[in-house]
């Protein structure tokens, strides 16, 4: 997995590329999103559009970001999900935890009423 | 009748893309709709990654052993590690309820269960690894069509 950081509008945008699975990927995602709570920077959108594929332990890795957003008052979306790491979520119900966008400038829009 | 393709990988991460294009292959071939084919890419991930990390320990000197069998009525597939083996009847009484953003892990058995017609756990007849058999039936009209 690589990610690249950038932020719009005062949301962190981590574009994330190749595959979202276990390994050394869980540890780097989380302690990147620690990174970003100690900034301050607590609104993040996860870019997804060139994720080939996600297995569950990639979904728990989201999860971990998710959580540690939300503890500190802060939020992680998601963008440009796939039709595979859709159905993981539609199947496991996460789909109603996560909020789910097909566009940037809407998942950032969304942030407004933080 | 039944054609069969027989895969085996180390246990690296990076050999499970090769399996996602072959079971996309498969699954196209037999005439499964893109979302059960999903489904089914999803599933045998979910065995393989468990293959190689619960199974064989992600150690490079044990291999992962898959077998597509082609059906006319079904795709059944066979995912083998070739580690010491554990007691997944107990592993099986307590998938976590995947729902629950508190559990980082534990939703892949429970993925497989909702996405297959049919999930089997056994000893591997082979060594003293698990065997896992995933199933999906074709639908009547793909069936009638092959």
């Amino acid at each position: 997995m690589k990610v690249q950081t950038r932020e719009r509008d005062g949301v962190i945008i981590l574009d994330l590329s190749g595959k979202l699975m276990g390994g050394p990927d869980a540890d780097y995602f989380r302690d990147l999103v620690l990174g970003l709570v100690e900034k301050g920077l607590k609104k993040v959108i996860v870019n997804l559009g060139d994720v080939k594929w996600v297995n569950s332990t990639g979904v728990g890795i989201l999860i971990t970001g998710y959580t540690t957003l939300r503890r500190n008052k802060g939020d992680l979306k998601l963008l440009h999900v796939s039709s595979k790491i859709q159905s993981i979520l539609y199947v496991t119900k996460l789909n109603l935890i996560f909020e789910c966008f097909d566009s940037e400038e809407t998942a950032i829009r969304s942030f407004e009423k933080y | 009748m039944s054609e069969g393709v027989i895969m085996e990988f180390p246990s690296s991460y990076k050999y499970l893309n090769l399996i996602d294009l072959v079971c996309g292959e498969i699954v196209k071939e037999m005439g499964f709709s893109p979302e059960t084919g999903n489904q089914i890419s999803i599933s045998v991930i979910e065995a393989c990654t468990n293959a190689l990390e619960h199974g064989n320990k992600c150690s490079p000197d044990l291999s992962v052993h898959v077998v597509f069998r082609q059906q006319t009525d079904r795709l059944v597939i066979e995912v083998c590690d070739s580690g010491e083996g554990f007691d997944f009847t107990e592993y099986l009484k307590h998938i976590p309820d995947p729902s629950d953003i508190h559990h980082k892990r534990g939703r892949g058995i429970f993925i497989m269960k909702n996405m297959m017609d049919d999930l089997r756990f056994e000893m591997s007849p082979h060594n003293n690894g698990i065997k896992v058999t995933l199933e999906k039936m074709l639908c009547t009209a793909a069936v009638a069509e092959n």
